[in-house]
């Protein structure tokens, strides 16, 4: 494997840190009711 | 709630004008299938299958889905945001750029020009007309998203913002071009460079075009059929950031048992299989959204659509994963099992979305009932079963032709000729083209009720259980 190699793999690594992240975050108990609150917002837009 | 100023005009613009592209792919598609059985039907020079295959793949893709892609962001976004278009001076000038965008692909393509990349045939002048409507599009509904009225973005907001940024990223990768002529470039990639990035390019045209919008769509537009909210918004934001994190991967199983190197390979083979989660996420997000609900299946058109459709995703999602294995590659790849793939997702997934959309629009942009309920219930029918015929005769086709492909003698000759295979083909190819007319006739039902929907409805009061689709 050559450099550009390990700079594509570490660019997918570096993504995957972010998505993790991204979980923590949404899934975190403290954001529990704000994550819903766009499912209820959206049925109201008549 | 504050009475809005929406833009309506453009979105029923977008409607008609996707409708008669639509018409048009299909039209050419029965058209091409009928050539493929009966080779007298190509009248060279114009007329030949080799010209008119991709009018048909450009007309479905950028033509219909484009289009009602164009027609549902621009309904959703004002309603989400609460708040009318940015500018409704680049949305009319997005209308008619379209249009003149779509005119000069099919005529440019009539007269033989090619890139001969697919999907992206057109040559480098309309490339750079597709990057102008893009960018006015784009600027559009971001813009918009900008000065919504909610913090929070409901999901299909996020779909929206993905496709658009990520088709622009997608789109001016693979258009890097030295242009020779008016109407000759060379790609600006050697090589399997080139086929690497093409198929980077062409299966997330996949994920950008025919996955994000109509996930979009089934977000915005199954609530809003069934009026009960969606199961989960965190889980849809999960699968959607998956969905993100993992398609720009997989190009590379396009190019299985290539010159192109091994770990990309099998990078673009992992991360497809992984691929089943977000896929899978949205499919059981709209199943259990349907939780209590389920017997709207019967009483509701649209719900019938919507549920058929990310069925229908379910199932390409599977199928997707399994063709980019190695071993099942290299017995499926190059026959007729992938145009049936390609039509399950097409004429299932993106299309049943499409409609159901549509028919969800058409009663609020037009203030008109729609004109027959029983008619919507038989162009129902009609694509499923169209799509059915269509897409099991093309797989078993398929997995008669690897079969045929890999037969071999004691001595390790190849049992059958090319030929042999061919001609083995030809009822499948059949069923495939009446499958064809099938589905067309639903479509010209669609058109048909439309019409009279705007020429004769009953006037409506948006609100009532008919123009949700409930009756
Ligand atoms: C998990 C999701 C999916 C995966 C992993 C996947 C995988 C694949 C693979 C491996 C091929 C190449 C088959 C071959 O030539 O041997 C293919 C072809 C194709 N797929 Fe899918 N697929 C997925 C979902 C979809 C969806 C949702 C659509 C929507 C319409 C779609 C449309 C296509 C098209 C248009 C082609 C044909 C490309 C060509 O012209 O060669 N796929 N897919």
């Amino acid at each position: 494997m050559d450099l550009a190699s390990f700079v594509y793999l570490g660019v997918t690594f570096g993504l995957f840190v972010i998505f993790a992240l991204i979980v923590i975050r949404t899934y975190n108990k403290k954001n529990k009711d704000k994550g819903e609150v766009a499912k209820y917002n959206m049925l109201d837009d008549d | 709630m504050e009475k809005q100023n929406y833009n309506y005009a453009i979105v029923r613009s977008f409607v008609v004008w996707s409708m008669i592209w639509g018409l048009v792919a299909v039209l050419v598609g029965v058209i091409v299938s009928f050539q493929m059985v009966e080779p007298g039907l190509n009248f060279p020079p114009y007329l030949t299958f080799g010209r008119l295959r991709p009018i048909h793949t450009n007309a479905g893709i950028y033509g219909w889905a484009v289009g009602v892609i164009f027609a549902t962001f621009l309904y959703i976004v004002q309603r989400l945001c609460k708040t009318p278009l940015w500018s409704d001076k680049l949305a009319k000038f997005q209308l008619y750029f379209f249009n003149a965008t779509i005119i000069a692909s099919a005529v440019t393509l009539l007269l033989g020009y090619t890139t001969s990349k697919e999907y992206h045939e057109m040559e480098w002048p309309i490339d750079v007309m597709i990057i102008i409507l893009w960018v006015v599009f784009g600027l559009n509904i971001i813009m918009t998203i900008l000065k919504r009225k909610d913090e929070q973005m409901y999901i299909s907001l996020w779909y929206m913002m993905a496709a658009i940024i990520g088709v622009a990223i997608l789109f001016v990768v693979n258009s890097a071009a030295m242009p020779v002529s008016l109407f000759k470039s060379y790609s600006a990639y050697a090589g399997t460079n080139d086929a690497n990035v093409e198929w980077w390019f062409g299966h997330n045209a996949v994920a950008m075009a025919l996955t994000a919008p109509p996930l979009a769509m089934f977000y915005y537009f199954l609530p809003k059929s069934t009026g009960v909210p969606i199961y989960s918004h965190r889980l849809s934001i999960i699968a959607f950031w998956s969905l993100i994190f993992m398609y720009l991967w997989t190009g590379a199983h396009h190019l299985l048992w290539t010159p192109i190197p091994d770990w990309i390979q099998t990078l673009a083979m992992g991360f497809s299989v992984m691929l089943i989660a977000p896929s899978w996420g949205s499919v059981f997000n709209g199943y259990l959204s349907m939780n209590g609900q389920w017997h709207q299946m019967r009483e509701n058109y649209l719900v019938k659509f919507l549920i058929l459709g990310i069925t229908f995703y379910g199932l390409q999602t599977l199928q997707g994963p399994m063709q980019a294995i190695r071993t099942f590659s290299a017995f499926i790849h190059y026959t007729d099992w992938v145009p049936a793939h390609i039509h399950m997702g097409t004429m299932g997934w993106v299309s049943m979305i499409c409609f159901a959309s549509i028919y969800f629009m058409v009663p609020r942009i037009w203030n008109r009932e729609i004109y027959s309920i029983p008619l919507a219930n038989l162009q129902f029918w009609l694509i499923l079963v169209g799509q059915l015929i269509w897409s099991i005769s093309l797989w078993v086709a398929g997995v008669l032709q690897a079969g045929m492909w890999n037969a071999m003698n004691s001595d390790g000759s190849l049992t059958y000729t090319f030929m042999e295979t061919m001609v083995e083909m030809y009822p499948y190819w059949w069923a495939r083209a009446f499958g064809g007319i099938i589905y067309l006739f639903g479509l010209v039902v669609f058109i048909y009720n439309l019409y009279m929907t705007v020429k004769k409805g009953e006037p409506t009061a948006v609100t009532t259980a008919t123009a949700e689709g409930r009756v």
